[in-house]
């Protein structure tokens, strides 16, 4: 072969290398990049005077007088808005019976639209259900709102090789020749000034309850939840690990029996994550029946054999990074074997060991498949640390799953869930970042 | 003598030990490592527990349903009265969603191992590590999350010219590599030993030519396709590849490393360029090494969750035709995540019985693969370490 072509192709090597490895790091901004931005745009937004009154209400949060002044501010601006709506009502009566019919079901939408923006219709029956008492509380929800009350959207589907088109006729064309074709100009014109949208930085969102199944409100009860599934599994997983590693790093003997049980670690490892849920339900509550159904107790036990191996094999890889120096010195100093362990090599080994410990906890956290069966619930308020052995939990990992996947109003609640997932991936990740920053401490410390 | 000892016993015993100490130390010591080793040993009963109370729920189903059914029909509606358990759409629905990330995964892993432990330099290799760690700890709800919510209407409403700019940037720079070599190879075959620099020329230009059309006119047929839905096996296919890849890298990577430096040294001495020295030396040396971390890597796609339940479809049906990564699938974890909800309630019938037999299917799966890539890592090592 040319040696040119030998060159070329030795660079192109390495340039699949480099590509491949750059392809990773883009994969993970691809991923990362857009989550955190949906995140951040649960807690930081632009939030209307709804928003507002919510927090007021129903959480206490928030300045009374600020508010009864922006909300007198704001009503002349709805009261006429509800006043052409109720002008019309009057004009449909002296319409014709088939006239009338069509145009009552198209003033029934403007309502719906107009009650979704604005809170409830004066003079309706106060609604049951609390995502109907407020309007819209974001200002890019109440946005879209307002493109839907403009615009109808209709499907041109006279093509049948390709798929329907979308497009969209302006709503007012509906009305022309009414009294509500002047409600359209005029609610465009004037919805800041109903709504009054402000910047918001909504803490709340980590720290509050949720309401009417996360239409409003924040997450603590998954984030609480998370929280407990994770320590709790670390409780009985840590200890043990380490044990189990001090056990196959200083006492082990190289026969059949060690090795089968180095398999059994490995296989367990191996073990995709929902036959641990199948396990936990088999097991943990069908059969010892720790719990008469889900609950906390149930899901950390699931969770603590899934992250076992993990805490087994980082325990045993820091117990073997310790200098063989430190046990002879020990020894020969004349204390005993468990004595030289405990007082010297657990401590000089305690930074990698807590290493891979940060490490399972960000993955016990980030488990969803084993607590399905085991411990979550989708709608669930928070528990008390009391309750951990008997109550299910709602949890970060489940409950975006379920928000995003079979929530009635799943495309309505993207911000919550954005900020559901960037709360998890936050919680994972710094574990993670520490973890990392931990061990590069620790290497630069065997260095000298 | 310890009698004496014990004889002479009104003095200080610090120094003297007596055979009741030395029992109570011996039966510390032997409780002390017994108890470590019962900690130890708990792993290898956890998973014999597992095996044994998934294989039980499991058994129930065979013995009411037999295997023909769940191995050979496609149709699965668990919850009709009689139900159909037909489950072979399912397992190839498993089956297509792993070996298509598998299929991007593994040259992809590969390759980063190979710049990872062989072309990039130590300091720029420890930020690369982080990287991939990264990849590996965000969690699989999350990437599901990613997939349904932000890939899926992606790929549905521009899913056309989506695969074309993938085909050109990815098939583009291997075709024209390729042209070049084939060039090369071509002119030496003709002009034999008098190799000359115009007649590679012209055999480069030639096949440039036609594979610059065959980009194009595959680049064009892609770009006419239209996805009916994002949430399809070549979306998952995607998201599984990214979580199996940490995994390769890493494995492999280790098998690379151990080859050592004389076979390295030994073949740049020869004359071998980088390229060369490792698709010829170092990738032999550490194939046994590199297999396990492709099965690691497949298993851990096998048995994710989270993300085939959210983005496949989940719709129990072969696809049309059968390697049509454009179309919904469902998987075996999609099924048991999925179906448990419900069939909770029946604890006892077949509908709750054949979810842990997919369970057992899962488990068999793993731990075969576990085993292989063990014995072959475990026979690896023996070689190196016997060279």
């Amino acid at each position: 072969m040319n040696i040119g072509t030998r060159k070329i192709l030795d660079r192109s090597f390495t340039a699949v290398g480099l590509t491949s490895i750059l392809l990773m790091a883009l994969a993970l901004l691809v991923v990362v990049v857009p989550i955190v931005s949906g995140g951040i745009g649960a807690i930081f937004f632009k939030g209307t005077i709804e928003h507002r009154k919510l927090q007021l209400r129903e959480f206490d949060n928030g300045n009374r007088e600020v508010l009864d002044r922006q909300i007198a501010e704001s009503e002349p601006y709805r009261q006429e808005v509800f006043r052409m709506l109720d002008a019309f009502a009057a004009e449909l009566e002296t319409f014709e019976p088939t006239r009338k019919r069509e145009y009552s079901s198209k003033v029934s939408s403007v309502k719906d639209i107009v009650s979704h923006l604005l809170g409830p219709v004066p003079g309706e029956p106060e609604p049951i259900l609390l995502r109907f008492q407020y309007g819209t509380t974001r200002w890019e929800k109440a946005e879209e709102s307002l493109h839907d009350l403009m615009f109808v959207t209709k499907w041109d589907t006279s093509n049948p090789e390709e798929m329907g088109k979308q497009y969209f006729v302006p709503r007012v064309d509906e009305f022309a020749g009414t009294s509500l074709a002047a409600l359209f100009p005029y609610i465009e014109e004037n919805l800041e000034k109903m709504l009054l949208p402000e910047q918001t930085f909504y803490w709340g969102f980590l720290t509050e309850r949720s309401l009417d199944a996360h239409i409003f409100g924040g997450v603590w009860a998954e984030i609480q939840g998370t929280l407990f599934l994770a320590i709790g599994a670390m409780l009985f997983a840590f200890p043990m690990g380490v044990i189990a590693a001090i056990y196959f790093t200083e006492y082990a003997r190289e026969n059949v029996f060690t090795s089968i049980l180095r398999s059994a670690n490995s296989t367990l490892a191996g073990v995709p994550s929902i036959v641990f849920g199948l396990f936990g339900l088999a097991f943990f509550i069908n059969t010892i029946k720790v719990s008469d159904s889900k609950s906390v107790l149930a899901g950390s036990l699931t969770l603590a054999i899934m992250i076992l191996p993990t805490i087994i094999r980082a325990a045993e890889e820091a117990i073997l990074s310790v200098p063989k120096t430190y046990k002879e010195a020990s020894i020969g100093l004349g204390s005993t074997k468990w004595r030289t362990i405990v007082t010297v090599i657990l401590p000089a080994a305690l930074p990698g060991i807590i290493t891979g410990g940060i490490i399972s906890l960000g993955r016990a956290a980030g488990e969803t498949a084993p607590i399905i069966f085991t411990a979550a619930v989708s709608v669930g308020a928070t528990i008390g640390l009391g309750d951990v052995l008997t109550s299910p939990t709602p949890a970060l990992s489940w409950n975006i799953y379920n928000l995003a996947s079979e929530h009635e109003a799943a495309n309505e609640i993207r911000h919550v869930q954005y900020g559901m997932v960037l709360a998890l991936i936050s919680i994972v990740l710094l574990l993670n970042l520490s973890a990392i920053l931990l061990r590069a401490r620790i290497s630069k410390k065997l260095k000298g | 003598m310890a009698d004496a000892a014990l004889d002479g016993g009104k003095k200080s015993d610090a120094f003297v030990i007596s055979r009741a100490k030395l029992r109570r130390q011996r039966i510390a010591k032997f409780l002390g490592e017994g108890f470590l080793l019962a900690i130890a040993s708990f792993v290898a009963i956890i998973v014999l527990f597992i095996f044994y109370f998934v294989a039980v729920d499991a058994i129930p189903f065979f013995q009411q349903r037999g295997f023909a059914e769940f191995f050979t029909s496609t149709s699965w509606y668990p919850a009709d009265e009689p139900g159909e358990f037909g489950a072979l759409a399912i397992i190839f629905g498993s089956a297509m969603v792993t070996i298509g990330s598998a299929l991007i995964a593994v040259p992809l892993g590969i390759s980063a191992a190979i710049c990872l432990s062989d072309v990039l330099p130590f300091s720029v290799r420890q930020y690369a590590k982080p990287v991939i760690e990264m990849l590996a700890a965000i969690p699989s709800v999350a990437y599901g999350f990613f997939a349904l919510v932000i890939l899926a209407p992606l790929l549905q409403n521009h899913g056309g010219p989506i695969l074309m700019w993938a085909w050109w940037l990815i098939a583009g720079p291997f075709v024209l590599l390729l042209v070049v070599v084939a060039g090369d190879l071509l002119a030496s075959a003709v002009g034999g030993e008098s190799e000359s620099d115009v007649l590679r020329n012209v055999f480069t230009a030639v096949l440039g030519v036609v594979a610059v059309l065959f980009l194009y006119w595959v680049g064009k047929t892609l770009f006419a396709i239209q996805i009916l839905t994002g949430t399809n096996a070549l979306n998952v296919s995607l998201i599984l590849s990214f979580m199996a890849l940490p995994t390769i890298v890493s494995v492999s990577e280790d098998s690379l490393q151990a080859v050592g430096r004389e076979l390295r040294e030994g073949s740049y001495a020869l004359g071998a360029t980088r390229a060369e020295t490792i698709v010829k030396t170092v990738l032999p040396a550490a194939s046994s090494g590199i297999i396990a971390a492709v099965i690691l890597g497949i298993m851990r796609a096998l048995g994710e969750t989270m993300v085939v339940w959210m983005a496949s479809g989940n719709s129990s049906h072969i696809p049309d035709p059968w390697f049509n990564y454009l179309d919904s699938i469902r998987t075996l974890t999609a099924t048991i995540a999925g179906d448990m909800g419900e069939a909770d309630q029946v604890t006892g019938s077949a509908r709750y019985h054949v979810l842990f037999a997919m369970g057992l299917l899962l488990l068999c799966f793993s731990f075969v693969g576990n085993f292989i890539s063990e014995r072959i890592v475990v026979r690896q090592r023996k070689i190196l370490a016997g060279e």
